[in-house]
């Protein structure tokens, strides 16, 4: 709100010291905007600086008063002991497993629903796509309960697989109604071109409009990947043993017991635990930039 | 939706076929436990055990006769109340800030908005590190400036641990609001502007006449949007506080959580469970008949 207000009213009676008032009031608003920038991306980003750079001191430099803001002596200590010590790599390929069996599912199952829910109106199909949305809107506190019931009756306490299908809940709603609108994106005259030629409808969608759609796949793959790879209640309630954990149930097991586990090695792992997402997040960023520019000049 | 023109004799059926497996997947993992939980909050679960006898309407009377669910209720509330004001305010005023040309503004839109990307335990552990009674670094800056003279218990006292969760949760989801309001932002003709400084409008009346009235409607539905995924929010919460001290941060949903999972009552879990759920469903359907009406004016 400030920043708007600081940005170009100019006295517009006195012509002659018009411009030499412009360009001071228009050099305060840029000092600042940059001043806002500054202090909005210090305070925001600080909590991250501060995991990395904490990750990286020695055990001791942690529990100095007042904190050091540079370590006095860098070190990757916290990540080897992380590795030696715990069941980290454990907790990481497991996390791998659900997040990305769970992504996996969805796509398949999704991204083939997806597709009709966009090209066709049958009966009951409109009911369905709501139907879906409101499955994504459910709150994961009224889900677990009875899913808990049947993970228990069916024995599948404490299993990936448990986990895989529960995180599907809420990452199949969510690729169904991304992929249904990228679907829309993608002009149907293409397919029915297609069909003209000899396709079948199967072939024509296979050949024309799944490729067309692999942008939107792979964001929305991310997306799921990244919403099973934070999924932190499911996990704490379906699974216990240290073989089954996933990251966020390890790393949350640890909070409590800062006694047992340093604050250095909590920090390492945060970190490693951000990476993929991050690593993620920049693939989206290009598909999706490259998605933009495909759908621009294929839909001419 | 991009309707063919021709439907042909197989699309029924491929329609239905591609459709059943998501159909079957959400009816068994969503439609199947909605119902289900209906029934276990009407039987009375002993511990260890997944269903029970029934006894009617006795758990949801024991939720609204216990002054555990009114407190989980007030402080969901608060919660949410705090939460979403802080978002939007913030979200609001750096979405201005990013909508801005700027040198880096590339470099500070992607700070701003990384936090929205962090998992939630990393960004819990990472506060839960700065909000150290002894070695946290937000005590000392605090007291560097001068703010407090001594350490704050943060997460040790019922106010500051309310406090806690909310700050956590706002750095952690207000760069949604950024995301949204900054798409919006960027849609407003420039011509409008440049048609009221000529007419002598101060910056703040371009923003009162122009910018508000252009957002409004997608800052409204972003802040109900904000309200639904905060009231279920568990994970922040749990992780933080647990709910402590003294109930001081218990939810709705962290009591469904403790009454299923560690006092091991389905019955009356699943009663607290529909509550939440009921008052969710109010401001679900506000959510869509605003969005219904912000697309009819469209």
């Amino acid at each position: 709100m400030t920043a708007a207000v600081t940005h170009g009213d100019v006295p517009r009676s006195e012509p002659r010291r018009h411009s030499e008032l412009a360009d001071i009031h228009h050099v305060a608003s840029r000092i600042m905007v940059y001043l806002l920038a500054l202090t909005a991306v210090s305070l925001v980003g600080f909590p991250l600086f501060w995991m990395v750079i904490c990750s990286l001191k020695p055990g001791g430099e942690l529990y100095v008063v007042p904190p050091n803001f540079l370590p006095q002596e860098w070190t990757l200590q916290n990540y080897r002991d992380l590795f030696v010590q715990t069941n980290f790599p454990v907790y990481f390929l497991n996390s791998l497993i659900v997040a990305g069996g769970a992504t996996l599912l969805s796509l398949v199952v999704g991204g083939l629903g997806a597709y009709s829910l966009s090209r066709f109106d049958f009966f009951g199909i409109g009911t369905f796509s709501k139907a879906a949305l409101i499955c994504y809107m459910l709150p994961e506190v009224l889900i677990v309960l009875p899913l808990y019931i049947y993970v228990v009756d069916f024995g599948l306490a404490d299993t990936l697989f448990a986990l895989i299908v529960a995180n599907t809940a809420f990452t199949l709603p969510l690729t169904l109604w991304f992929m249904r609108s990228y679907y829309n994106a993608i002009p149907a005259g293409l397919e029915e071109a297609a069909m003209v030629d000899g396709c079948t409808r199967l072939g024509a969608m296979m050949r024309v409009t799944v490729p067309l759609a692999i942008p939107g796949i792979v964001s929305v793959g991310v997306f799921s990947f990244n919403h099973a790879w934070n999924e932190f209640l499911f996990a704490l309630v379906f699974t216990s043993s240290e073989r089954n954990k996933v990251l966020p149930l390890g790393l949350a097991t640890w909070i409590g017991q800062d006694n047992i586990y340093s604050w250095g090695m909590l920090l390492a792992g945060a970190v490693l635990v951000t990476i993929p997402v991050v690593l993620f997040y920049l693939v989206v960023q290009r598909k999706l930039v490259v998605g933009l520019a495909e759908g621009g000049t294929k839909g001419e | 939706m991009a309707e063919p023109r021709t439907v042909q004799p197989g699309d029924r059926t491929l329609a239905y076929v591609t459709l059943a497996p998501s159909a079957a997947i959400l009816i068994l993992l969503a439609g199947v436990p909605t119902v289900t939980v209906f029934f276990t909050a009407m039987q009375d679960v002993g511990m260890g055990e997944t269903s029970g006898p029934y006894v009617g309407l006795e758990n949801f009377a024991w939720a609204l006769q216990s002054q555990v669910f009114y407190k989980a209720l007030w402080n969901t509330f608060v919660w949410v109340f705090g939460s979403v004001c802080a978002e939007m305010v913030l979200g609001l005023g750096l979405a201005l800030l990013l909508n801005k040309t700027f040198m880096f503004r590339g470099v500070a839109r992607a700070i701003i908005l990384a936090p929205y990307l962090v998992p939630t335990v990393v960004a819990v552990l990472v506060w839960r590190y700065m909000f150290h009674d002894i070695v946290g670094v937000l005590n000392h800056m605090l007291m560097v400036v001068g703010v407090i003279d001594k350490p704050l218990l943060w997460l040790n006292s019922g106010t500051w641990a309310m406090v806690s969760v909310i700050i956590v949760g706002v750095w952690k989801f207000f760069p949604f609001v950024v995301l949204a309001l900054l798409g919006i932002l960027q849609s407003i003709p420039q011509e409008q502007y440049e048609a009221a400084r000529i007419d002598g409008a101060s910056a703040f009346q371009q923003f009162w006449r122009i910018t508000l009235p252009y957002v409004l409607p997608v800052f409204i539905l972003t802040a109900l949007l904000r309200t639904i995924w905060t009231f279920h929010k568990f994970e922040i919460i749990y992780l933080m506080t647990g709910g402590g001290p003294l109930d001081a941060t218990t939810t709705l949903p962290i009591l469904v959580y403790f009454k299923g999972f560690v006092d091991f009552e389905l019955g009356r879990a699943a009663a607290v469970a529909i509550l939440t759920f009921l008052i969710l469903v109010v401001l679900l359907v506000a959510y869509f008949l605003l969005m219904k009406r912000a697309e009819a004016r469209q």
